[in-house]
């Protein structure tokens, strides 16, 4: 096992917490060893597995750097709750961290995220007012406020004060077209390439979308003041009751400009590729796609990367980090599944092609999720999609029996698809067995 | 000395019961006089919108805008049927209303003066243009010329709240959950565009809550048709509603630098129009050759609503050619007179669709079915000319042509098992419930079905000549069949159950006899003999089509539930179909429909309502 590099997708519940150790990846003063490295630490739901997570990397995985164990590189892909909750500088007290990388879309003085910032300011302020109203919300809305969550603010701090300084390292913002030697990390025999985001923030992920009119238009409404302004005295000429009715009837704007922050967000996710004796490593983040690249318009980082990056892209890949817990937004397919070839089913058969013949595939992949609400995270049909094109799958249907019938939402979002090969799962790992995390092994 | 009534003098000269006393009376008298003794008032309203009133002057405000007067508008402004509520839901603030003026018969502002086109920068002003426009709108559809009845809308009361200024946006919507007409703005370049101010687009949604008022249960639409349908008759309010401005008429003819003696000018009208609605998607419509084969089965609803519009703009020209050939009338003259046929030859036959489940058939043999009532002669043939026009767009075939070609009686007695007097079956709904059940088996209504009356009203339209039609008895009908949603192609649906509606509008005249049925039956057998069979043969097929329709949606992701809450709602969220569970069974219903732009290049699958969290 010595040999293969390790991928442990942490079971965080809806979240991310991915380690992944490249055996003799690293090399400092002439002396040769493994490279460990840390892909967010996040997650919606409590902080009991994260903490389970950080002490099993604390006491099993690190190695030890003469009192503290050694972290190589801790990435944080981009600034949601369910892959930043669990950076309390308390929790990785015992852990010396080397390198930090955050995307560059979190750096704020970086000029050409300008008005991705203000967006993101104005949707924090705005989600966190309505947070503070304590009003009924349907539950996609309670998740969209959730990610906004005054929570966030610590662990910013944390990644961008309080853990450089602890460790004696400034954190660096990353993107795509960053040399090695930019990047700086002591590498042996092994590639780690930044595909995205791209350097031009504002241009690439927000396009025309919220462009200054509109920023300034929406700044001048209630929930985006600090503090909100009071509400107007009710109309004369309906009731009260109709009066109520009629606002909760209205377009929110506030909720049109959390939604779109975050999909930028989603967007700006640093997107790692990491090549290591032949094989290609890509984790994505929550990275999303639209139909095709427009230019001057919000694009998907996926689309970006095909229309920027296509060189590093196009080839197969070994291994898939697949994106933001299985949602159909963050893998490219034909989510008609008419056959149709589009710009994201050719993304994915070029990255994740289907194997013709006899062979059967030898890439593989893994997903961290629990289906909390939706059908589309995670989207069923989209991992048995993947599931004909990695060999990593499981029959969860057969293999948990009648436990299946206890996943979250099993009759309306995973049974028709759930006895079809999916790529391994951590909540159904978990169910199956109670594993807190799901191993893949890429051998040279 | 300005005539009285006239937009230059528009002071009351009769005391306020005098006045009230003309109200009572104004249904016997015709608009020029009711405009002088004030009962019918003017307003300043953008002709089109504050960008072709910069680019046309001549074309800036309505010269021709005169609304019915009633004896209590109020501040608002608020009047019978509407009720203005300035309420901007971003900025959470509401602006003072406009403060009506009895004796100026006019709406002032905050400083007292009159809000005209000279105070257009008012938001004030905002709020009595769009009322004006929809107060206008109303009388156009429940006028004799039109539907000859007062009408209802889709909710329970009966003022419709409309919003100018609800927020930030490109869009502009009806809703019938909060009795909504709601129109946002948004900025292009240094310019603040209003929608309340574009007339097309007031008037596009307005068509939606008539829609939703004299047809309820179109609002459970599954068949794209149906959704296809509601957009058409926005447009078509638009468009007919811009064509009765004579200055606007004489530019688009003008443009057309055509001989006004010649039908050749007329085909080249439609290009006019749609060159000066360049701005409205959703008008272009008039102009496209678009056939019923090019859009089966597409999910967009404007996209497929352009053929029937496109149908009937058609006839328009063609009987406005017709004038021109056998008549010898100008161009202007044909047309002015066509555009006013169509008030009636359009709108009337709303009246006779069926209650549920519309397509374009249906409306193309009401429209040819109300043109009979109206017009049984039909000495010029339009009845033929029509039925060309919509084989041609592939909305009637040629079997059904050629059936409906045939010389026939005009009227056929309505076969009934028991006799019930048409005064009595008018008299309420529960008294129409009985001439229903009562004869069940001759109207093909299944015995187990709890049939119930939708609607039920009666109607004095005006035909040719403003010559008085028997009065028509107009009875909604409609009873559920459940259907059960097996198997994995209805996805998150499978398992549960949903009701198909089936039911039919009845026409009587007073005299009780059979002006027009249009049914949309079940599956079930409702007694033995021909009709019944062929009947439940139909059913079966509508229930399969259904089936088909409901299926489609799903794959395209175009069924959810609205996302929101007490501080509103997210607009990306709200898919075309909203699912809602009733009873235990699951209906689906449009959804407001959102948007002033077209649906051209939609993305398909849920995916575009998918929210990124």
């Amino acid at each position: 096992m010595a040999d293969k590099l390790l991928v442990r997708a942490y079971n965080v519940e809806v979240g991310d917490c991915v380690y992944c150790r490249i055996p003799k990846g690293r090399k400092v003063g002439g002396v040769v060893d493994d490279f460990h490295m840390l892909i967010d630490c996040g997650s919606v739901g409590g902080v009991d597995h994260l903490k389970a997570a950080i002490a099993d990397l604390e006491n099993k995985m690190l190695p030890d750097a003469g009192g503290p164990k050694r972290l190589d590189l801790l990435v944080v892909t981009h600034e949601h709750k369910d892959h930043i909750a669990g950076f309390d500088p308390d929790y990785f007290k015992n852990i010396k961290i080397e390198n930090i990388w955050m995307n560059t879309a979190m750096d704020p003085d970086h000029p050409q995220a300008g008005r991705t910032l203000r967006l993101h300011q104005l949707a924090t302020t705005a989600m966190r007012n309505l947070a503070s109203l304590n009003l009924s919300l349907s539950p996609e809305l309670e998740d969209l406020v959730a990610l906004y969550s005054i929570d966030n603010d610590s662990a910013m701090e944390a990644l961008r004060e309080t853990l450089p300084t602890k460790n004696g390292i400034t954190s660096q913002y990353v993107h795509a077209g960053m040399t090695g030697a930019d990047l700086g990390l002591p590498l042996n025999n092994v590639t780690i390439r930044v595909l995205g985001p791209e350097r031009d923030i504002d241009h690439f992920y927000l396009g025309a979308e919220a462009d200054e009119h509109l920023q300034g238009l929406v700044a001048g409404g209630a929930l985006f003041k600090e503090p909100m302004t009071p509400p107007p005295a009710y109309p004369t000429n309906i009731s009260q009751s109709d009066f109520r009715r009629l606002q909760s009837r209205m377009m929110s704007s506030a909720f049109a400009f959390a939604e779109l922050s975050s999909k930028v967000t989603n967007n700006t996710s640093v997107v790692l590729l990491i090549e290591w004796k032949g094989k290609r490593l890509l984790f994505v983040g929550d990275a999303e796609w639209e139909t095709s690249f427009k230019d001057g318009k919000a694009n998907g980082a996926w689309n970006v990367m095909w229309h920027e990056r296509k060189d590093d892209l196009e080839d197969p890949i070994d291994f898939l980090k697949i994106g933001h817990h299985g949602s159909e937004n963050a893998t490219p397919w034909n989510d008609q599944e008419n056959g149709e070839v589009t710009e994201p089913s050719t993304i994915l058969d070029s990255v994740l092609p289907t194997p013709q013949g006899a062979t059967g595939p030898t890439a593989q992949a893994v997903v961290s999720t629990m289906r909390k609400n939706y059908q589309t995270i995670p989207r069923a049909a989209l991992l048995v999609e993947l599931g004909k094109r990695v060999k990593n799958v499981r029959n969860y249907q057969a293999e948990l029996g009648s436990a299946a019938s206890s996943l979250p939402k099993f009759t309306q979002f995973e049974k028709t698809w759930l006895g079809s090969p999916q790529p391994w799962r951590t909540d159904c790992e978990n169910a199956l067995s109670g594993a807190e995390w799901v191993d893949v092994w890429i051998e040279a | 000395m300005p005539p009285p009534g006239s937009r230059d003098d528009n002071r009351t000269r009769l005391t306020a019961a005098e006045r009230d006393g003309v109200y009572a009376a104004r249904r016997f008298i015709g608009n020029d006089l009711e405009k002088k003794l004030g009962v019918r008032i003017p307003f300043d309203v953008y002709f089109q919108d504050p960008l072709v009133a910069a680019e046309r002057p001549e074309l800036a405000f309505d010269e021709e805008c005169y609304v019915p007067w009633e004896p209590n508008i109020g501040d608002g402004p608020t009047s019978a049927r509407f009720a203005v509520v300035d309420y901007d839901g971003h900025t959470e603030t509401l602006n003072a209303p406009a403060v009506w003026d009895r004796t100026q018969n006019a709406f002032v502002g905050p400083d007292g003066g009159v809000l005209d086109r000279s105070t257009t920068a008012l938001p004030q002003f905002h709020q009595v243009n769009v009322w004006a426009i929809v107060q206008r709108a109303l009388d156009f559809f429940e006028n004799g010329a039109a539907l000859g009845r007062r009408i209802s809308w889709g909710f329970e009361g009966n003022r419709l709240i409309i919003v100018p200024h609800a927020g930030p946006g490109e869009n502009a919507f009806y809703d019938r959950e909060s009795k909504s007409l709601q129109f946002y703005y948004f900025d292009r370049g240094d310019k603040r565009i209003f929608t309340c101010l574009s007339t097309d687009v007031i008037n596009h949604e307005f068509g939606h809550a008539v829609l939703d008022g004299i047809r309820p249960l179109y609002n459970e639409a599954v068949l794209p048709e149906t959704a296809a349908f509601h957009e058409f008759m926005g447009d078509l309010t638009a468009i007919l509603i811009s064509l009765r401005n004579n200055a606007f008429r004489h530019f688009l003819i003008g443009e057309t630098k055509g001989d006004l003696s010649k039908e050749s000018t007329l085909s080249r009208l439609a290009e006019e129009f749609g060159k000066n609605v360049d701005n409205k998607p959703y008008l272009r419509s008039a102009i496209e050759k678009l056939t019923m084969k090019q859009v089966a089965n597409d999910q967009r609803p404007h996209f497929m609503s352009q053929v029937l519009t496109a149908t009937m703009f058609e006839i328009t020209i063609e009987l406005s050619k017709y004038y021109v050939t056998t008549r010898g009338a100008t161009v202007p003259e044909a047309f002015w007179y066509t555009i006013q046929r169509m008030q009636a030859m359009a709108i009337q036959p709303l009246d006779l669709l069926p209650p549920v489940d519309v397509t374009f058939k249906d409306y193309a043999l009401a429209v040819l079915r109300a043109e009979e009532i109206s017009n049984p002669a039909d000495p010029d043939d339009y009845r033929g000319k029509m039925i060309d026009v919509f084989v041609k767009r592939g909305i009637l075939d040629e079997t059904e042509a050629a059936d409906l070609r045939k010389p026939h009686h005009i009227f056929e007695r309505l076969n009934v098992d028991v006799f019930h007097d048409v005064d009595t079956l008018a008299s309420s709904p529960a008294d129409a419930y009985r001439f229903l059940d009562d004869n069940r088996r001759a109207f093909l209504i299944p015995p187990n079905a709890d049939v119930f009356v939708v609607n039920l009203c009666s109607a004095q339209k005006l035909t040719r000549q403003a010559r008085r039609l028997p009065k028509q008895i107009l009875l909604q009908y409609a009873w559920r069949e459940d259907v059960a949603l097996e198997g994995p192609q209805f996805g998150r649906f499978a398992g549960q159950s949903t009701t198909m509606l089936c039911g039919g509008t009845l026409a009587l005249n007073q005299n009780g006899e059979l002006l027009a049925w249009a049914r949309k039956p079940g599956s079930e057998l409702t007694s033995d003999g021909k009709a019944a069979v062929a009947e439940q043969t139909r059913g079966a097929a509508r229930r399969a089509a259904f089936l088909d329709a409901l299926v489609r949606r799903i794959k395209a992701g175009r069924i959810g539930t609205a996302i929101g809450g007490d501080k509103g709602l997210l607009a990306k969220s709200i898919q075309p179909l909203l699912a809602r569970p009733v009873n235990g069974a699951i209906r689906f219903e449009l959804s407001p429909h959102l948007g002033i732009k077209d649906d051209q290049d939609e993305t398909f699958g849920g995916r575009a309502w998918q929210i990124s969290s």
